[in-house]
């Protein structure tokens, strides 16, 4: 044959007079990986899906597109649709939304076997098994509804449908977004192996460069719908020649990597704690189904002033409780919150108090506007809740100016949908300064913020950290953030700390089998330790060590040497609580043996 | 604003009631009392339309045309202060039971339910009876009757409103129950208040209409229904006076499409996922 699997030449596609993708040439051989980065708005989505002609009506499309030799663009609707899916299928992000709920997943996995290749449905359900356990789901759960699965599961469910017709390229739009670094180094590896055992092709679009990194031959880059940078992904992230692949791959830092950390290494202030946390245990009631879930389960923690603290674990690990107990918002079922030493009482009165000095920022900064209160509004909100009214325009004008919105004059009278995520973020944080808060404890800043913002964003926290001697409890699923702008860091596992410390020490040396895991995610793939199983429940914690079902370590010794492993005691003793001290400590009984 | 402009059935709407508002607020203004005087009254008896009297005359000889532009008054008023004390007992209710949960919403829910569950015209009756005949019966009946079905609407919206993060905000920088409801909750539920109001008032007028012509109103008092009462009562039917059995009607069917009209207009732009079909 000779030719490439596909390849675009001069791709151009236009929204009404909008141009979305400029001139994108891209070729793909069977068995390659071709990553597509960049950030919303780039174009990089709308490629994918003008290769199999879904785009909208409204899109005109000019350029070529060969798929196995033949235009896309010219195809018959007959020959399109059967290029769809049989020759060529898509793996979709947000996988809850894509399935149908209605159907049993098995079901929908059959569906296009038997459309695409007129098979028996017995030979297309047994079809069906077989994809769901290459794809690492068990076969019995092919009469599940897709409710019943974790986002990992489903995830791996979009992927077994993808594949149901033995296509010879998928395009990957997004397909570890929203999943939690773990599983979605999981996923990763399991695409990787495909691609490399049943030689497809494969388009991977992300905007997170360390996943496209993880499993990409070659990256390309795009910036407003043109490609800026086209190379082999290992070269292009070692030494990015572009202004804004640079941007992108700082955004994404490697541990270790001195460039990437912002924060100064520095000694632990001596000053007492601003705030603290002394044994708090948060409770959820049991409903419909689900059992009492201890979402933190004795958790001491504390925050001098200046310093910043990054509370790092998976969703369900309790850490978004657990932050929104710092600020009073979750009353703990035990323990307490200490703020310059004194406990925090849970009266109207007090947390009023508190909550001046103690500011929450949230993780969507579009949802957490009000749509119908202009900036000034939404910054003027504490100030007038705490009777601040004396000087009110010149206190707003501060903290726009202090969060980086200058002039503030530029700002006062827009609405929240006026303005972009970053500034949104920025208008969250001004209104938080307002009240001249001590401790700012914000809940993934970042994450839903692009690249390119997340460290302009982070950069401000550490200047108000170096201005204003603020305080910052960092909640966030990921650890490169902490090893950007962190002074010590928390790993939390299903409602515990399993190991806490110096920022450098416990990223570059985790002592816990679990940390161990979450800084391999950001590592090579050779180098990473893979954590198997889905992402634990707090309503049901096992006993002993928590994280003893899925630890690497455990099974590792269990494998070597039994007899060490049973007398560890993993499975039935509880781990030490951890209290936190300057040094790195971690909660593992198995912490002296590797 | 612009988007309501483009949705021609709105500004119809809109300007049918702007018209008929001015025509009753200005009613004193052209007519006299003795005009609506049955013992004042000059015309003949049931008289069809002539140039004198554009509607002919009812039974006494008052002419109709003035009558139903008077009649207007009672009706208008009537429907907006009834759905004024609606919206305002449906939404303070649906916004307590909607921001506090638990057992105040289960309570408060359940005093909805039974409301929703009250017969309209048997407590009309009723109140007519205690009351008296007239206005202030039949504006309880209406009001205490329908607030239930704000209240339903309002809640469900402030559920809605207080699952978003910015009121999680609002806690976190210090606001209390109040100030939540106040600045948070009620501007972003507003909209919805007002879209059901306005397909409130056509349902008001309707009832009020309907107790007019049932007699519960005062009956010296002119107004549509109890115009179409005495329209029946005089034989108007038997005798084809149609002149005095139709304006009425037609008045009401224009004022309710009037602010049906409004309503569907206002909120398709409020609320822009119902689509533009």
């Amino acid at each position: 044959m000779g030719e490439s699997l596909l390849s675009v030449k001069d791709l151009d596609v236009e929204y009404g007079d909008v141009p979305a993708v400029r001139g994108v040439s891209l070729t793909l051989e069977p068995g390659q990986v071709l990553g597509i980065a960049g950030e919303s708005g780039s174009g990089k989505t709308t490629v994918g899906l003008s290769l199999l002609r879904l785009l909208p009506r409204s899109a005109s499309v000019g350029g070529e597109i060969l798929f196995r030799g033949e235009n896309v663009s010219e195809m018959s609707w007959g020959r399109l649709r059967a290029a769809r899916w049989a020759g060529a299928s898509v793996v979709f992000q947000g996988a809850m939304s894509a399935l149908n709920p209605v159907r049993t997943i098995g079901d929908q996995i059959v569906e296009p076997i038997v459309l695409h290749e007129r098979v028996p449905r017995a030979a297309a359900r047994a079809r069906a098994a077989e994809l769901l356990e290459s794809v690492g789901v068990p076969a019995s759960r092919r009469s599940s509804y897709p409710h019943e699965l974790s986002g990992g599961q489903r995830q791996r469910v979009m992927i077994a449908m993808a594949l149901a017709c033995k296509p010879d390229l998928v395009i990957a739009d997004e397909p570890t977004t929203a999943l939690d670094v773990i599983v979605q180094a999981q996923i990763l590896a399991l695409l990787a192996d495909l691609v490399r055992s049943s030689r497809i092709g494969m388009i991977m679009i992300s905007h997170d460069l360390s996943v496209l990194g993880a499993v990409c031959d070659r990256l390309a880059v795009m910036y407003e719908g043109q490609i800026v940078e086209e190379r082999p992904a290992a070269e292009l992230l070692a030494a990015p020649r572009h202004p804004y692949t640079k941007k992108l791959c700082a955004a994404f830092p490697r541990i270790g990597d001195q460039s990437s950390r912002l924060a100064p290494d520095r000694a632990r202030p001596d000053a007492p704690p601003v705030l603290e946390a002394r044994g708090v245990r948060v409770t959820f009631p049991a409903r419909y189904g689900h059992g009492a879930a201890r979402a933190v389960d004795d958790v001491s923690l504390e925050v001098a002033p200046g310093e910043i603290l990054a509370l790092i674990g998976e969703s369900g690990c309790g850490k978004s409780t657990l932050c929104r107990s710092l600020v009073g918002l979750v009353k703990p079922g035990a323990g307490e919150i200490r703020y310059d030493g004194a406990p925090l009482k849970f009266t109207p009165r007090a947390l009023k108090r508190h909550r001046r000095r103690v500011q929450l920022v949230l993780q969507d900064p579009a949802g957490s506007l009000n749509p119908r209160q202009t900036v000034f509004d939404a910054v003027a909100e504490g100030p007038r809740l705490h009777g601040l009214r004396d000087g009110l325009t010149q206190r707003v004008r501060d903290a726009l100016s202090r969060a980086g919105l200058r002039p503030p004059e530029r700002f006062l009278g827009r609405y929240p949908h006026e303005l972009s995520g970053g500034q949104q973020q920025r208008v969250l944080i001004a209104g938080a300064l307002a009240l001249d808060p001590a401790v700012l404890v914000a809940d993934e800043p970042v994450s839903s913020l692009d690249a390119s913002v997340r460290g302009e964003i982070l950069r401000l926290i550490l200047d108000l950290r170096a201005q204003l001697s603020l305080a910052a409890v960092i909640v966030s699923h990921d650890l490169g953030l902490a090893w950007n702008i962190a002074d010590r860091v928390a790993v939390m596992y299903l409602g515990r700390v399993v190991e806490t410390g110096p920022v450098e020490d416990v990223l570059l040396r985790p002592r816990h089998p679990y940390t161990r895991s979450l800084v391999s995610v950001l590592e090579a793939p050779g180098e990473r330790v893979p954590l198997s199983g889905e992402p634990p429940d707090p309503a049901s914690i096992p006993a002993g060590c928590r994280f003893h079902p899925r630890c690497p370590r455990l099974a590792a010794l269990a494998a070597s040497d039994p007899a060490a492993a049973g007398a560890a005691g993993c499975a039935v003793r509880d781990v030490p609580v951890l209290l936190p001290l300057a040094a790195h400590l971690t909660a593992c009984h198995l912490a002296e043996v590797s | 604003m612009k988007a309501f402009l483009s949705r021609r059935g709105g500004v119809a709407g809109l300007a049918v009631l702007l018209a008929m508002a001015v025509l009753a607020l200005a009613a004193p203004l052209f007519i006299h009392p003795s005009d609506l005087s049955v013992v004042d009254a000059t015309g003949a008896a049931l008289a069809p339309p002539t140039p004198h009297y554009p509607l002919g005359t009812d039974q006494p000889g008052r002419s109709v045309l003035l009558l139903v532009i008077w009649g207007a008054r009672p009706s208008l008023a009537i429907g907006v202060i009834a759905t004024a004390c609606t919206v305002a007992i449906g939404a303070v209710i649906g916004l307590l039971a909607g921001h506090f949960g638990g057992a105040a919403s289960r309570v408060l829910m359940a005093v909805t339910d039974w409301f929703i569950a009250l017969p309209q015209l048997p407590l009309a009756i009723s109140l007519a009876a205690v009351l008296g005949q007239g206005d202030a019966s039949i504006t309880i009946a209406i009001a205490v009757t329908s607030w239930s079905t704000t209240a339903r609407i309002v809640r469900a919206q402030t559920l809605a409103v207080e699952a978003r993060p910015f009121v999680e905000r609002a806690h976190a920088l210090g606001a209390g129950h109040r100030q939540v409801m106040l600045r948070q909750v009620l501007p972003n539920v507003a909209p919805i208040i007002l879209v059901s109001s306005t397909l409130t008032v056509a349902g008001a007028i309707l009832s009020e209409t309907t107790l007019q012509f049932l007699g519960l109103g005062n009956p010296t008092d002119v107004s549509w229904g109890a115009m179409l009462n005495q329209a029946v009562n005089q034989g108007a039917v038997t005798r084809g006076a149609w002149w005095y059995l139709l304006p009425p009607g037609v008045a009401i069917l224009i004022v309710v499409l009037g602010f049906t009209l409004t309503g569907r207009a206002v909120e398709d732009v409020l609320n822009p996922r119902l689509g533009t079909r």
